[in-house]
């Protein structure tokens, strides 16, 4: 193994750490774009610090499901940092790096979550369990089309061999490349939870689409799954900056793109979030149906040989 | 003749001598020696399937009866038994002694015997009377074990379509055996070839299930009793997807791309038609039917992909997509066996099937609730259990299409990936809904909160099955590399831990396994034991009662309102008033199947007036008939005279 591949699984795990300050930084920003001075963008460490120290809740009635989803919901996300290429390379975890695995984890935290949902039987953690899995259909055709186009350079799924040939930045001389950038984009907004899908801030039950299954946790359970929330959408923009956007260059150099890249993200994920309302649920197909068409007639272009 | 073929003789030899056992009444001792005849048979298949030499004769032209066992049928007999074994063991545990038990243990032998003659059927005559005794058999059971008017409709319409399609069965097979495909060479392209395909494609793929030919399966499913639908789902719809391989891969050579198309489109709909179906069902045995047929689509989607695949030069693929369709057929007997086995137990603990008066089932009867529920999340695809790694097979089978390809196919393959994609989130939304209607929460009715966990062969039965969805989950490194050498195409991958495909991230299902089940101790830990203070859950401060209890309807109402435009739910609100006051609001709403309103009860329709017609001819008078003697001999000596007949 060499020092290249050891700093790499590095960065993987230090995403465990870095992930909250994603989110904290979309807020600060936020907070700044709005006119508001806003919290630090530490401040997701304070909160889950202050969580951690706090007794949790025991639902009526609830079984060892409600108990037990929070852990398997971590364990997943975690496993998916594992599988994330960092500047065109991995450490061999024996753990593969199939882009389409790496998803299926995500989505095990949204099993986890909506089984506890129904576990306590509350009806706003339902709520936004039956949304969760609802848009989950969509994003999932989408994505598969998404992938489609970006990995044919590669000619392969695996996650390594995609950043590596996406790194020159060739690929963007296709319009399927931007095709794809369009559909990813909709698919990470659409797994961070962020607007016009879904409204992380909200604080009415009945607007939650993510929030929903957190809202009968307390304490300890509640602090990880808002770490596993952050996790997520570190995994969606390092798995953007890595397979989607270029990043040429030796092996620092395309670290350096990887934080620029993320920089880059948190910025557009404060902008849109300021210019941008949530969207009535029911037109939330249209917008990823949109996306999916549109990713379709990029894989159509390329077969036509168009150019831009 | 091998110590193989001995045993599966002596296996089949058990079953029959077990079914005509029951016919003296001793119904327990009929299922024990027919279950013990299906393991003899399961060593026999499992030895064949696993790289042993065919055993008995190889396929013939000639219509003398012959029997014989090559791998593909290994595996077909294997997923045969893996179903029939629990559902005989079920059978003992839930038939009760004496009256109907008797004729259902026997039409048990028969049926399993009818499927198992069917695969190692090795002529046209054993094949098509073990076919049409796998269509028959069931319906005579259904016939014995309800009597009611609902049952004789859908046993009515399960003989009928099934029939009609059988005829393309038949012409398959008369063709091919007539020009000596059978026992020689394969049919090349050309008019016969293209007949024979379509032939084909009616005849089997109406007995998967496969939209829009498949109304008569949520008919029927239901009302079979629970082992016997086990078996129907579980391994006779698959049938049909085995006799379509054998045409496809083994008797016709230079199959043209459109079939490899067609089949993607119409297991694109049925998977798509079944799981939205499934969805919309109260009434746990129907959904599963749906579901069914959702699990044929996926099954012909990758049939298809590997047809495309092979015509588009990438053998390696083409057999690695076949071998996934192979394994979502296993995998498929292993969840649905499972869950119509245990819907069968939770109706006679709970005393209903409907979803909506379950719950709390889990901690009712912790072995048969569990093994449901781990089926249902298998089936629900959640990743890294077995339907998940086949969907991922599947998955990346279609993605090759557009990966490597730059044309038409490409958009044919993205298509069907995206398609099967939103499959799996749309059983996902419906399995996790039954299973924590069915199983967590509140109990919704007295009789479920009285439920108890039924006999030990029962819960046995149930919780085999779905353990098997675990292991299969794990065996898939060593199950696709068998499987892939079954179909079209080559690869030469060999047995590993993890599945490690070709052009793939590789998917080590033992080792990701492990890890979660580490990482998920290692945040247990961390969690600690902490105090943790009960609290009614959140519903706005109000009493938490059970009208606000939610059901698989309002789960699923995000979902029907954004697909709305096809489903079409009809609804009707009744609101009675006195004097300028709202006294009732009454509310209907369902969704009616457009296959059965918009396709089938017109042809239906069409067939009965048809019906009423030639009756109206059968008048019984002999001089009518004498008359109509007279005309055909008329038209026939006038044909003659024209010479158009020669």
């Amino acid at each position: 193994m060499t020092a290249q591949t050891i700093a790499a699984g590095g960065v993987e795990l230090a995403g465990v750490a870095l992930a909250p300050l994603v989110v904290g930084g979309v807020q600060w920003l936020k907070a700044r774009a709005q006119g508001r001075r806003g919290a630090s963008a530490l401040q997701p460490y304070r909160e889950l610090r202050r969580l951690w120290g706090r007794a949790g809740v025991r639902p009526e009635p609830s079984s060892g499901v409600y108990a037990l989803a929070v852990p398997v919901a971590v364990a997943a996300t975690f496993l998916a940092l594992l599988l994330l290429p960092i500047a065109s390379i991995a450490p061999d975890w024996g753990l593969g790096n199939d882009a389409l695995v790496l998803f299926g984890l995500l989505a095990v935290g949204r099993f986890a979550l909506a089984a506890a949902a129904w576990d306590t039987g509350s009806g706003f953690e339902l709520m936004g369990a039956a949304r969760d899995l609802t848009i989950a259909v969509f994003v999932e055709a989408l994505f598969l089309v998404v992938l489609a186009l970006l990995a044919f350079p590669a000619h392969s799924t695996d996650l390594v061999a995609m950043s590596g040939a996406a790194a020159s930045g060739e690929a963007w001389r296709e319009p399927a490349q931007w095709a794809a950038a369009l559909g990813l984009g909709l698919v990470i907004l659409a797994e961070a939870g962020r607007r016009p899908i879904d409204n992380p801030d909200t604080h009415l039950e009945l607007t939650m689409v993510h929030e929903g299954p957190t809202l009968e946790y307390a304490g300890r359970d509640l602090a990880l799954l808002h770490w596993a929330a952050a996790a997520r959408t570190w995994a969606v923009l390092v798995l953007a900056a890595e397979v989607l956007l270029p990043h040429p260059g030796a092996f620092a150099v395309q670290l350096l793109w990887l934080a620029g890249w993320i920089v880059v993200f948190v910025v557009l994920l404060a902008l849109a979030e300021t210019i941008q309302p949530k969207m009535r649920l029911l037109r939330v197909p249209v917008l990823l149906y949109g996306g999916a068409v549109i990713a379709m007639l990029g894989l159509a272009g390329r077969l036509l040989g168009v150019a831009a | 003749m091998t110590a193989t073929g001995a045993a599966a003789c002596a296996g089949a030899g058990l079953v029959a001598a077990g079914g005509l056992g029951a016919l003296t009444g001793r119904v327990r001792a009929s299922l024990t020696a027919q279950g013990i005849g299906v393991g003899l048979t399961a060593v026999a298949a499992l030895v064949v399937f696993a790289g042993g030499a065919p055993v008995g004769a190889a396929f013939r032209s000639g219509v003398h009866p012959a029997f014989g066992l090559d791998a593909l049928s290994g595996f077909f007999l294997l997923v045969l038994c893996v179903v029939a074994l629990p559902a005989l063991a079920y059978a003992r545990a839930a038939l009760p002694v004496g009256g109907r038990s008797v004729a259902l243990a026997a039409l048990t032998a028969a049926f399993v015997l009818a499927m198992a003659g069917l695969v190692a059927a090795r002529d046209i005559t054993t094949f098509l009377a073990c076919w049409e005794l796998m269509t028959l058999v069931p319906a005579a059971a259904m016939l014995v074990a309800r009597q009611d008017e609902e049952v004789r409709r859908a046993v009515m319409v399960y003989v009928g379509i099934t029939h009609v399609a059988a005829v393309g069965v038949w012409a398959t097979m008369l063709i091919l055996s007539a020009h000596g495909v059978l026992g020689g060479a394969p049919l090349g392209p050309g008019g016969l070839q293209s007949f024979v395909l379509v032939a084909a494609l009616v005849g089997f793929l109406t007995k998967a299930g496969i939209a829009p030919l498949h109304v008569w399966l949520p008919r029927a499913h239901p009302v079979a009793p629970s082992h016997i639908s086990a078996l129907m789902s579980g391994v006779m719809i698959m049938l049909g997807i085995y006799g379509l391989s054998r045409v496809l891969f083994l008797w016709l050579t230079a199959v043209p791309t459109w079939v490899g198309v067609v089949l993607v489109g119409l297991g694109s709909l049925s998977a798509l038609v079944g799981v939205l179906y499934a969805l919309v069902q109260r009434e746990l045995k129907r959904l599963l039917a749906f579901s069914s047929i959702e699990h044929a689509g996926i099954v012909v989607l990758g049939i298809g992909a590997a047809l495309l695949l092979g015509s588009a030069g990438q053998p390696q693929w083409a057999a690695i997509a076949f071998a996934g369709a192979m394994l979502q057929i296993l995998n498929h007997a292993a969840f649905k066996g499972a869950l119509f086995l245990g819907a069968g137990a939770v109706a006679d603990a709970a005393g209903t099937l409907q979803v909506d008066r379950m719950g709390g089932l889990l901690r009712r009867m912790p072995v048969t609730g569990g093994a449901i529920g781990l089926a249902a999340l298998a089936i629900a695809g959640l990743p890294l259990l077995n339907g998940f790694v086949s969907e991922w097979i599947g998955l990346q089978a279609l993605l090759r299409l557009p990966v490597e390809e730059t044309d038409g196919l490409a958009l044919v393959g993205a298509f069907g990936a995206a398609t099967l994609a939103a499959t799996a989130g749309l059983a996902a939304l419906c399995f996790v809904g039954v299973a924590g209607l069915m199983l967590l929460g509140h109990a919704r009715s007295p009789e479920a909160g009285a439920a108890r966990e039924p006999a030990p062969g029962v819960r046995g039965a149930v919780a085999f099955l779905a353990a098997l969805c675990l292991v299969l989950a794990v065996l898939a490194g060593v199950l696709v590399p068998r499987l892939a050498q079954l179909g079209p195409g080559s690869w030469s991958g060999s047995a590993a831990l993890g599945l490690d495909l070709p052009g793939t991230g590789s998917l080590p299902t033992p080792l990701l396994l492990l890890a979660l089940a580490v990482l998920t101790a290692l945040v247990t830990l961390a969690r600690g034991r902490r105090r943790a203070a009960p609290a009614p859950v959140w519903v706005s401060g109000q009493q938490d009662d059970s009208p606000l209890a939610w059901t698989l309807a309002g789960f699923t109402k995000p979902l029907r309102l954004m697909v709305d435009g096809v489903l079409r739910t009809r609804r009707d609100t009744v609101t009675t008033s006195s004097a300028g006051i709202v006294e009732a609001v009454r509310f209907r709403g369902d969704v009616p199947h457009l296959f059965d309103t918009h396709l089938f009860e017109p042809l239906l329709r069409l067939a009965s007036r048809a019906a009423s017609v030639a009756r109206r001819m059968q008048s019984g008078s002999l001089r009518a008939y004498l008359g109509y003697l007279m005309v055909l001999v008329f038209v026939l000596l006038l044909l003659l005279r024209l010479e158009i007949l020669s």
